[in-house]
């Protein structure tokens, strides 16, 4: 309770310090908002100039890509601090985290308020909410939870991957060219069908960055699609879970790499 | 303060030199280079792969066929990749400089601010160009991307090229000296960043968008780097309309260069320095 609470009074400094900035502040906003409804838009541009791809129709394209913004909003609002990590670690910030009463992870994260998450979230919902009736699927309790968790399973997911790699700055490692490239491999690619891609690429975007477990295997397994998966479609199903695990296997690498941590005075 | 002190002459020669201080910098990292040609690489397959999949049910889509809108979405790839250059991770971003107080020995050498930042600006370009070029002649090479209408017609794209770096730095430069005003950019830029994305026809070419959308970016500056060379050099556009847009490159480069200068003079007078 006491973590939550000091959570709760951490986050709202950040908030107000943010807000000083006004034309910053809004800007933030106003950048979350237009990223996401970019996103909808070349979405749409493309489900409109081209038939399905690979056999998905466009609703439930669409439905992935919404599965996926909604994934994201929740990633920018939770863990999105993690890409700062070689920043944070440049100008020796974990030497003060480290004497302090609170996980370093847990202060990285709390490092600043991420304003564009208002943005990515609202435009996300209105997406998501838009996309449900079109995605033609016969909508249960059961399905409806699995969406759930499986935005959930993708926020961590994408948390995963981004902790993973900012990790290796606690060691000196030069990644934020990296934490980039991996957030845009995945805002360029994750709106999109894996099974369009031949069968090392799809592979590669499977086992090597984890971009099928964000979206594209829950959406799969929603609308029936797991045949092109690549994978059993019990695997495909359990993409949530995968997600989960994944998020606890970073964070385990980040206490090794953060228990090597020499201080950027080596 | 917006001039250099009185009795240093700016020794041109010197100044020019700093635009190599980037590319040197990634050039002296061979795992760094490495990396970015597997970053690169990467991308131009999955590049070709999503475009393949759109149109593997049908032939033309905005006046584009499949090797025209792939060979543009390929290039539009190599251009936008910026060779690996982190300047945020090197602190050396205007903003940077602004917090920090460091924009105060900008001021103060013998190579005045605007120089400074065009010799960078020039140099950081320049490198991400050579990864461009090297990118677009394997790509060649492979069959990946196709070659140009004809050849008077790929010179014509690369002279439209160098008009929409003109402009491409301009607007970098506008957005860094927002800082002097506003002490951060960062949401400005990215912002910026996301519009010239979708506006220059990075995302997508133009010329699937709505007919509205396309007449609002033709007045645009964006699409001056991207879209318009690269319509020409896939033949999507004629001779005519390229000259039309050419027209409109040569209008943002005197406009944006003419209010950077603007700009610039009165930033001068407002340097300040936070805590140093």
């Amino acid at each position: 309770m006491k973590a939550v609470k000091a959570v709760m009074a951490i986050s709202m400094v950040n908030f107000r310090g943010r807000l000083e900035y006004r034309a910053d502040f809004a800007l933030g906003i106003f950048l979350g908002i237009l990223w996401q409804s970019s996103i909808l838009v070349f979405a749409t541009v493309l489900l409109t100039r081209f038939p399905g791809l690979d056999g998905w129709t466009r609703g439930e394209i669409l439905l992935l890509v919404a599965m996926r913004l909604l994934s994201h909003g929740l990633y920018v609002m939770c863990f999105m601090n993690v890409s700062m990590v070689p920043y944070i670690v440049a100008e020796g910030r974990i030497d003060g985290y480290l004497l302090r009463p609170m996980p370093v992870f847990r202060q990285v994260m709390l490092s600043r308020f991420q304003i564009n998450a208002f943005g990515d979230l609202s435009v996300a919902c209105t997406i998501f909410a838009v996309s449900v009736p079109q995605a033609g699927i016969a909508w249960t309790p059961t399905k409806a939870g699995y969406i759930a968790a499986a935005v959930f399973g993708g926020m961590l997911m994408e948390a995963a991957a981004q902790t993973a790699i900012g990790s290796f700055s606690l060691r000196g490692a030069a990644t934020s060219v990296w934490l980039h490239w991996v957030d845009d491999l995945m805002a360029a690619f994750g709106n999109y069908p894996l099974s369009i891609f031949a069968w090392p690429l799809r592979s590669a975007l499977t086992f090597g960055v984890p971009l099928a477990f964000i979206a594209y295997l829950p959406a799969a397994t929603v609308t029936g699609n797991t045949a092109g998966t690549g994978l059993p479609p019990l695997i495909a199903a359990l993409a949530p879970a995968i997600g989960l695990a994944a998020f606890i296997a970073a964070r385990l690498l980040w206490h090794r790499n953060l228990n090597r941590y020499a201080g950027i005075g080596g | 303060m917006a001039e250099p002190l009185p009795g240093y002459r700016p020794r041109t020669r010197w100044s020019w030199r700093v635009s190599l201080l980037s590319g040197v910098s990634e050039l002296s990292r061979p795992v760094r280079l490495t990396l970015t040609l597997l970053r690169t690489t990467l991308l131009v397959v999955l590049v070709v792969g999503v475009w393949h999949a759109l149109y593997s049910h049908t032939r033309v889509s905005g006046g584009l066929d499949a090797e025209q809108a792939t060979s543009y979405a390929v290039l539009a790839m190599l251009l936008n990749q910026q060779g690996g250059l982190d300047r945020m991770a090197a602190r050396d971003t205007v903003l940077d400089h602004v917090r920090e107080g460091t924009i105060l020995y900008w001021y103060l050498r013998p190579v005045s601010p605007r120089r400074y930042h065009l010799a960078r600006g020039l140099g950081d370009q320049l490198y991400a160009l050579c990864w461009a070029g090297a990118g677009y002649l394997a790509c060649l090479a492979a069959g990946v991307v196709g070659p140009p209408a004809s050849a008077p017609t790929g010179i014509l794209a690369l002279v439209s090229l160098g008009l929409g770096q003109v402009v491409l730095y301009f607007l970098t430069l506008l957005i860094d000296l927002m800082c002097f005003w506003s002490i951060t950019n960062q949401n400005a830029v990215f912002v910026y960043r996301f519009v010239y994305d979708l506006m220059s026809g990075s995302f997508a070419p133009l010329w699937l968008f709505p007919a509205w959308f396309q007449a609002f970016a033709w007045f645009l500056p964006f699409q001056a780097a991207v879209n318009i060379p690269l319509s020409l050099y896939i033949g999507r556009i004629p001779l005519g309309v390229f000259l039309a847009a050419t027209g409109v490159q040569l209008a943002w480069c005197l406009a944006l260069g003419a209010l950077s200068f603007f700009v610039w003079r009165r930033a001068g007078r407002r340097v300040t320095v936070q805590g140093g």
